[in-house]
């Protein structure tokens, strides 16, 4: 579906029929839209002077990027009902190019979690069976993606919340590097980790949305403002000179055949559109996901600090009926089961006594993760190629009693976030009916190198296919 | 065997900016509650800071003012506790890597005189909310309008040995600050906010004792009540073979006591780590220079040159100097070509009084200059000039010369024999008895005689021109 | 490495997180198993101290000292669980009084 200059109103009334569709079908993907919100927006529009970007088409955003018009609850109860006084950034740039907001987008609750499983107001289903999982957090953007809903939406990442179920899903997601794009207005997690970031249908929407989205901003202090703009490419009709790196440690001998098989197809691709492969290593990546819930809980229990019940959102106050109680009793019952994990585990690392065992040591893995990035890139490959995820979606309820396990799904997207780097994933095609997913990571503010790289993947894969 | 105290201060200033430390709202003072917020300032989901520059430049300002070195990189931490006038759980400060270290206030010890204290480190950080407990019955009430408001720390190094000498400190802190115009300073408004931490030892021991640390005094007054009643508590207890346990303790300025707060034990882990929110703060040398060459002429050095330049008593000059406005008037006073003694004598006395009702000083120097000039030249009496002062036609440069307001006033002497003549003769006729006594040689009559006359003047006749006509008249019969 | 329901627990004070004392040996048990995957870290082999990394710019940007708030579509009496007069109320809490 592409971004056709048809007139907003109608596609209002189109993605109005979808949504309610989905949510007949029971997807649970959208936690806030409606009709009347949907017609404002196509209004809106229909009143901008001609042009824009992205006129009349309709984004999905995920649930933890505040607007004005519609509640913003990160899928928590801490927040049901919070409607934010402000527009993120982002947002208002997508509005100013003429795209319309359809809906809020179900999640794991505050982005934290791989299957959407943990979202206060049900699990999103995948659009391919419902028995599984989308993948997550940004699980229903990539679910309504999937199901045709809405040609793109917006999701975000801390530790692979976007690659990872759009690879479940078998759409395309794109994550920008850190700093291309304003993180005002995105409810934060790992701040030094959180992106914004795209999913579409094809390449080119989720390129044309990440395009509208980037530069720099006055109220980010952690945008980049002496890198160039980001424009979306064209997508490349040949790949001749391209060097390609395959990351042995990503490539494990236990990997799930039908992501290898998947793999194969995306590394034969390239090879006939011209491009070389080589082997590459990068050691420490292996360290990623310990590395990962040591810095990402550790920023979040400080960024969850301010849901005390004191100035918005739940308040709920305990026997004691003091501040203490108020705050003990907000917290403990308005967060989920695996947000109060983190909470605590990101307490207890920075802790007195433990703050140079854990986080300090966490910040010195992370630098040799980056480091092996820098030197694979500087040995002379353009772009890495990896799986996005070690499995297909997995069934629903298969995870949610062991954390680690569930972090681990997230083993080959995350170590990307700890190095800021830009990185995609494309579907290859499906295996036993199930999308599998190929990830094309680029060095710091190579979006557009690796945009023009997917597109003609894009051309020549055969995503609905069987892999084997 | 006698106790030693030991005592070190963290002074909290409000720099001065318009707006406050990471968000646009306006830094003011005293708006109606929650009026001065947004996004940041309140810490609404998805809002994220951006520093003040002109804060950065104040709290350099001020580090170079106290002598510290400047760290060119340094590092916006978060400070994590819950607390309902701070919006985020956490406080953006500076912890390890801090803006400026190694500096030093030198001051008058009212016990070891002149004394050096060191200052450890100078930091930014933002303010917390205001809360209000005596509005709502069982409630507290929240106002953010403070939230967020651009604070510098100084902590001092434990060089300080009295109570009066940590006023002493306070004080010479203060001044060095408003003359640098990094903050006004002012305890009623809360721009300037005191810990003191105390502990004791025998003197002698080389080794610290246990402190406790008093917070929120409101003024420099009562942070000297208060470390004394802390030093007593502590000294007692030991006396009495007990053992201070570190705390952190509430002074009471009606009983003059202190009580606890809290024991190390329930003592805050402020878990602190950089913020991810905000890059490394890179100061660089231009900045730095810049704020060099604001640097005013410090009180310090100002007294040393009143002393050079214009002679004065060292008393005078530290009056003088203690306020930059003051100092400035005298300055304009002396240099427009008034004896500089006459000049501090008059800033110091009646020009002073009027500068601590109004703030401001009416008289303007060149009208001081021209009234002591006046005195000097026995046109006008001391005392008539203190009246000639006082007059508003001195504010008023539209009303001539102070030689013609003298006039007009009525208060310029008479030492013209002819006029004062006139007096004389009014008065030996008034006082035929003392005339008699003085013809019978008691001479000391004549103070009582040239009394007589200024007051029959109205103090317009010039006792020195008195004195010989009375004398003339009284032997020439 | 082993943290006991009392060490979880300290952790929640610190956190203001209330838990309930039936979900307490759960979370233990899951707490536990999270410290000790991570604490893997503890043999990861480095020659050298690399570079520290900065997700973002080298230096942080400067805004000028000007009022412009970032606007409000609501007030704070609009989102507040509690408000009047301008303030947000909270329950009073002793200590406080004294801060
Ligand atoms: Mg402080
Ligand atoms: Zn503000």
């Amino acid at each position: 579906m592409s971004v056709a200059a048809v007139a907003a109103a109608a596609v209002a009334k189109e993605t109005g029929a979808r949504l309610a569709k989905a949510e007949r079908d029971g997807l649970n993907a959208t936690l806030h839209w409606s009709q009347a919100a949907l017609d404002a927006e196509a209004a809106r529009v229909d009143a901008l002077p001609p042009g824009g970007k992205l006129r009349g088409l309709a984004i999905a955003v995920k649930d933890n990027i505040v607007t004005t018009d519609a509640p913003t609850t990160c899928a928590s109860r801490i927040l049901e009902g919070y409607v934010s006084p402000y527009t993120a950034t982002a947002v208002e740039r997508l509005r100013a190019a003429g795209a319309m907001i359809a809906c809020k987008a179900n999640l794991d609750e505050f982005a934290m979690g791989s299957s959407t499983e943990h979202s206060a107001f049900g699990r999103v289903k995948h659009p391919l069976d419902p028995t599984r999982v989308p993948g997550g957090s940004s699980g229903g953007s990539a679910a309504l993606v999937a199901a045709g809903v809405v040609p793109a939406a917006l999701g975000s990442e801390t530790g692979g919340s976007v690659r990872q179920p759009a690879s479940f899903c078998g759409v395309v997601g794109v994550k920008p590097s850190y700093g291309r794009v304003s993180r005002f207005g995105l409810v934060a997690f790992g701040s030094s980790l959180d992106c914004i970031s795209a999913f579409g249908t094809t390449v080119e929407d989720a390129s044309r949305v990440l395009e509208v989205m980037s530069g720099p901003d006055p109220l980010d202090a952690t945008t980049k403002a002496d890198r160039p703009a980001f424009q979306a490419p064209a997508s490349r009709t040949d790949l001749k000179g391209l060097k390609v790196g395959l990351p042995k440690e990503y490539f494990p001998a236990d990997l799930d055949p039908g992501v290898r098989a998947g793999l194969d197809r995306a590394i034969k691709a390239l090879r006939q559109l011209g491009a070389e492969t080589k082997e590459v290593s990068l050691p420490y990546s292996k360290f990623a996901v310990p590395t990962y819930y040591i810095i990402a809980p550790a920023e979040a229990a400080a960024n969850l600090a301010r849901y005390d019940g004191v100035r918005y959102g739940l308040r709920k106050v305990g026997p004691e009926g003091d501040i203490r109680a108020l705050y003990r009793a907000t917290r403990g019952e308005g967060f989920g089961a695996e947000v109060r994990r983190r909470i605590l585990i990101g307490t207890y690392v920075l802790s007195a006594g433990y703050y140079d065992a854990y986080y300090r040591k966490a910040q010195t893995v992370r630098a040799l993760i980056a480091q092996d990035f820098k030197r694979a890139f500087a040995s002379g490959v353009d772009l890495l190629l990896t799986p996005t995820t070690p499995t297909p979606p997995f069934k629903a309820g298969e995870k949610t009693d062991d954390p680690v396990q569930m972090y681990l799904a997230d083993i080959f997207v995350c170590p990307v976030n700890l190095a800021g780097l830009p990185a995609l994933s494309l579907p290859v095609g499906r295996d036993g009916g199930l999308p599998i997913g190929a990830q094309l990571i680029a060095p710091d503010f190579e979006e557009a190198r690796m945009l023009g790289v997917a597109g003609a993947l894009e051309r020549v894969l055969r995503p609905a296919e069987e892999v084997r | 065997m006698t106790w030693e105290t030991v005592i070190g201060l963290e002074v909290h200033v409000q720099l001065l900016t318009k707006s406050k430390m990471f968000c646009g709202c306006s830094a003011a003072f005293g708006d109606p509650p929650n009026t001065n917020v947004c996004p940041v300032c309140l810490g609404l989901p998805g809002a994220l800071p951006v520093p003040n520059a002109q804060a950065i430049r104040l709290a350099t300002r001020a580090a170079l003012a106290l002598g510290c070195t400047v760290q060119t990189r340094s590092v916006f931490a978060r400070k994590n506790y819950f607390y309902p006038d701070l919006p985020k759980g956490y406080q953006i400060s500076q912890f390890d890597e801090p803006l400026a270290v190694h500096g030093a206030v030198e001051f008058d010890s009212p016990e070891r005189g002149r004394i050096r204290c060191g200052v450890t480190r100078l930091h930014v950080e933002e303010d917390a909310g205001k809360l209000i407990h005596d509005r709502f019955p069982g409630k507290t009430a929240v106002d953010l309008n403070r939230a967020g408001t651009p604070l510098a720390e100084i902590v001092s190094e434990p060089d300080i040995r009295s109570p009066a000498e940590a006023r002493a400190y306070l004080t010479t802190l203060k001044q060095i600050l408003v003359y640098a115009e990094v903050s006004d300073c002012s305890m009623e408004q809360g721009s300037l906010r005191v810990d003191a931490n105390l502990s004791v030892r025998r003197a002698g021991d080389p080794n610290l004792g246990t402190k406790c640390e008093v917070k929120n005094v409101n003024s420099f007054a009562n942070v000297e009540r208060a470390l004394e009643a802390e030093r007593e508590r502590q000294i007692a207890l030991l006396e009495s073979g007990g053992r201070i346990v570190q705390s952190t303790l509430l002074f009471n300025a009606g009983t003059g006591q202190v009580k606890l707060l809290r024991s190390k034990e329930e003592s805050h882990d402020y878990r602190y780590f950089p913020d991810p929110d905000l890059p490394p703060l890179v100061l660089n040398a231009a900045l730095v220079e810049e704020q060099r060459r604001a640097l005013p002429e410090l009180p310090e050095a100002k007294r040393e040159r009143l002393v050079a330049t214009y002679g004065l008593p060292a008393y005078d000059a530290r009056v003088l100097a203690s306020d930059r406005v003051i100092a400035d008037y005298f300055e304009a006073v002396a240099t427009g070509g008034a004896d500089p003694k006459a000049a501090a004598h008059w800033v110091m006395g009646d020009a002073m009084t009027g500068y601590n009702e109004t703030g401001r000083f009416p008289v303007p120097p060149a009208r001081l200059v021209e009234l002591i000039g006046l005195v000097a030249r026995n046109v006008v009496s001391l005392q008539a000039a203190k009246k000639v002062f006082a007059s508003p036609k001195m504010a008023d440069p539209s009303a001539g010369s102070t030689a013609a307001i003298a006039e007009s006033l009525g208060l310029t002497q008479v030492s013209d024999t002819g006029a004062l003549g006139g007096w004389v003769d009014e008065v030996l006729t008034a006082n035929p008895k003392e005339v008699e006594r003085y013809r019978a040689g008691e001479a000391k009559l004549i103070a009582f005689f040239v009394g007589q006359v200024m007051k029959r003047s109205q103090g317009k006749a010039d006792p020195k021109a008195v004195q010989p006509v009375l004398v003339a008249r009284l032997n020439g019969g | 490495m082993n943290i006991g329901a009392d060490g979880v627990l300290h952790v929640a004070k610190l956190a203001e997180i209330g838990l309930a004392e039936h979900e307490l040996p759960k979370l233990v048990e899951q707490f536990n198993r999270i410290v000790d995957y991570v604490a893997q870290l503890d043999d990861v082999p480095f020659s050298a101290k690399p570079e520290p990394f900065l997700a973002g710019p080298a230096a942080t940007p400067l805004r000028e000292d000007v009022v412009r708030p970032i606007p409000l579509a609501r007030p704070p009496a609009a989102f507040a669980p509690e408000f009047a007069d301008g303030f947000f109320l909270v329950p009073r809490h002793g200590a406080m009084e004294d801060l």
